[in-house]
């Protein structure tokens, strides 16, 4: 066991901060509370990844043969948890460089990756990922958006909901099916957002402005050189997508960030002395540090070569816990950040309340800890 | 950053292993209500996995990985306290307790005659060797660990080469990785019962109301576990305090939850359940319970 960052890691961090500080414009804190969505931050994105790209800091864990430095799983948290921490200014971006480029580079062909790649490797490609539909939140493998071969097309019909950033987005990371077999009938589509047929509708939303939607396909066509893999092979490739994506965002770490400013705003105005706001505030701080730990366990296993699977969600679980338990601390004992006293804490607790919800909800994590953590036998369907 | 065993220490948690191995039955029909075992305590002692933190080398963070394997027995014995103040103690035989203030009468884990009591105050750390008049077993006491009363303590006594706040911070390490072997045996005797107990022709373990509570319970286990760890290697006053905390907190939502999905079962001395709870129990009041511990958490990050 070792609890401590290497030099190289450190320094690695301190770059991060010292690029965050210089790179930032003075008015970050008041506009990144509008959301990773909106669409300021990310117009302000395309800036910013820009100027990482310049600097190697944009895909450094990508291999060396495509432009990465090949950098290990501890740089990616580094990375994840400093971006995160500063409000997430590379806005949908992080999807790219964290799952959508490396799973084309392991299923696109030559074709695709040559068109895709480039874009997402200089921060100019926003992307959006249209899994859920209005019947399959949870149940993803329940969805109905058709596509039919037609000719050398696909002709697409159906519906998607929750989908960030489909407002502004160029590409769509499409989920589709294309038979009726549960998992294995289910196909992905790399949708130009562009092509006739597709409307986007924003969703007004208590977490900023332009953050969610809804896409609808009308006899969409694209043509079938736009299919990542094979016909049916969306299940397993998305389940490759994730194992890069296991542990989600590091929630906990802005989580403790929020926490340690709301402190000493209270600490400022002399209301940080009463034993009952400094026991909750450190059950707060207990929770993120479960959180990391559970985390770092993983990324451990990680960057010793192991494959993770379902044991990544006790850690994703840890998380919800304690975004939850920084929210309700703030909510109770500086009500005012959810005005307009404290951008930072109010673009904490916007994308603080949706860690139980967004990319598996948090029974999700429980039914899978239950069944794959545990080994219980499984619940009756 | 390794949040994993290194090599020496899985060697030594799989030593422990096969030493314990013979014990892991739970003495269901002797000493019901405590169960100690002093073949394997005298074992223990003459295997020197307590003295793991004597070694630089291995250090307390050797100590917690001993702590909280052993914690996971049905029987009690006396490692924790022993284990993270051993480099300070040179040789002692018998358990070590420990003690904040002066206050008398109060209940103490293993205190028996012959025990080293370390005494915790805020002018300094000092020991002495409990003897008969200085203690009234409480053998009716329900915590399931062997405890007594501390009926006075002595004015002599040898002064330890260790801050109270460091004192404080080795106790709250020990609390912690004990606490996580405590939970992680009992959430494990749990799930076990439920994926064999039928009720309305399903496996209990099938009832998504007592898997979410369990997945709940094991998120909290592996928590409390890896601080614990933390706290251990890094002695940090506040790795120690939070550990502590989340330790306590989580002992008393789990606990409550552990009994009730055993049922009457876990209401009787033939399920072990209650070895492991009720020494959570006690484990949830030392060191001034969650409100102490958070509140040292809050002195230590935040002044
Ligand atoms: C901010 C935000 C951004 C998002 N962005 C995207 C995006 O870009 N693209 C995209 O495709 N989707 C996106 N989503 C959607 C997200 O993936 C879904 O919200 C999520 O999968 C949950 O689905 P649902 O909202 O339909 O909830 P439901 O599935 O309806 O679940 C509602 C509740 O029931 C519980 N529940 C469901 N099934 C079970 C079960 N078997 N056992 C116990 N409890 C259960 C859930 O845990 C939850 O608490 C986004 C969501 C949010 C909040």
């Amino acid at each position: 066991m070792d609890f401590d960052w290497t030099p190289d890691e450190q320094a690695f961090r301190e770059r991060l901060r010292d690029f965050l500080d210089t790179t930032l414009p003075d008015d970050w804190e008041r506009f990144s509370q509008h959301g990773p969505a909106s669409p300021d931050l990310t117009r302000y994105a395309q800036t910013f990844c820009a100027a990482l790209a310049e600097e190697d800091l944009l895909i450094p864990h990508w291999p060396v043969e495509i432009g990465g430095q090949g950098q290990d799983p501890w740089h990616q948290t580094i990375l994840a948890e400093e971006m995160w921490i500063a409000g997430e200014p590379r806005g949908g971006q992080y999807m790219n460089v964290n799952w959508i480029g490396p799973t084309l580079i392991r299923y696109g062909t030559p074709e695709q990756q040559a068109r895709y790649l480039p874009p997402i490797a200089q921060g100019k490609a926003l992307w959006c990922q249209g899994f859920s539909e209005p019947g399959s939140g949870s149940d993803l493998a329940s969805l109905r958006t058709r596509a039919v071969a037609d000719g050398g097309d696909y002709v697409v019909n159906g519906q998607k909901i929750w989908t960030s950033y489909a407002g502004l987005a160029d590409t769509c990371f499409l989920l589709c099916r294309t038979s009726e077999d549960r998992k294995r009938g289910i196909t992905i589509l790399l949708v130009p957002m562009d092509t006739p047929g597709i409307t986007v509708r924003q969703i007004p939303s208590i977490i900023g402005e332009g953050d969610i939607h809804e896409v609808f396909f009308d006899d969409m066509r694209v043509p079938a050189s736009a299919r990542l893999g094979e016909e049916g092979q969306a299940w397993e490739i998305i389940a490759y997508s994730l194992r890069n994506e296991r542990l989600g965002i590091p929630r906990y770490a802005l989580a403790r960030s929020a926490l340690d400013r709301a402190v000493s705003i209270l600490q400022e105005r002399g209301d940080f002395v009463r034993e009952a706001v400094r026991i909750e505030a450190a059950g707060a701080a207990a929770l993120c540090e479960a959180a990391r730990l559970a985390s770092y366990a993983i990324v451990t296993r990680r960057a010793e070569g192991e494959t993770i699977g379902q044991e990544s969600s006790s850690a994703r679980y840890a998380t919800v816990m304690c975004e939850r338990r920084v929210c309700e601390f703030i909510v109770e004992h500086l009500p005012e950040a959810l005005a307009d006293a404290h951008p930072y804490l109010k673009m904490h607790h916007q994308r603080g309340i949706v860690a139980g919800i967004a990319a598996g909800a948090a029974e999700i994590q429980l039914n899978i800890i239950a069944s794959d953590v545990l080994g219980l036998p499984r619940e009756a369907r | 950053m390794q949040v994993a065993l290194n090599e020496d220490q899985r060697a030594i948690r799989d030593a422990l292993d096969a030493l314990a191995r013979p014990f892991e039955e739970a003495p269901v029909h002797e000493a019901p209500r405590v169960a100690a075992s002093p073949d394997f305590a005298r074992a223990l002692a003459e295997s020197g996995f307590l003295d793991v933190a004597c070694d630089p080398d291995l250090g307390t963070a050797t100590a917690g990985v001993v702590v909280e394997r052993l914690a996971r027995l049905p029987f009690a014995v006396e490692a924790a306290t022993r284990a993270f103040f051993a480099p300070l103690l040179g040789d002692v035989s018998g358990p070590v307790c420990l003690v904040e203030g002066t206050r008398t009468p109060r209940l103490v884990r293993f205190l028996e005659a012959g025990a080293c009591v370390i005494v915790v105050e805020e002018q300094g750390v000092s020991y002495f060797t409990a003897d008969e008049q200085q203690l009234r077993r409480e053998s009716e006491s329900l915590f399931a660990y062997p405890m007594a009363s501390l009926l006075e303590i002595p004015e002599e006594r040898a002064g330890l080469p260790i801050t109270p706040g460091e004192a404080r911070t080795r106790a709250r390490a020990a609390l912690a990785a004990e606490a996580a072997g405590l939970m992680a045996a009992a959430l494990a005797s749990v799930c076990a019962h439920l994926s064999e107990r039928t009720q309305f022709g399903r496996k209990l373990a099938t009832f998504q109301a007592l898997r979410h509570r369990l997945a709940e319970a094991q998120v909290r286990t592996n928590g409390v576990y890896w601080m614990a760890m933390k706290a251990a290697t890094t002695l940090d006053p506040a790795d120690a305090a939070l550990a502590a905390w989340h330790a306590q907190e989580s002992a008393t939502s789990t606990v409550y939850d552990f009994h009730q999905f055993l049922g009457a079962m876990g209401m009787t001395l033939e399920h072990p359940l209650h070895f492991w709870t009720y020494r959570l129990k006690a484990l949830i009041g030392e060191l001034g319970g969650r409100g102490a511990s958070a509140a040292a958490a809050a002195d230590a990050l935040w002044g």
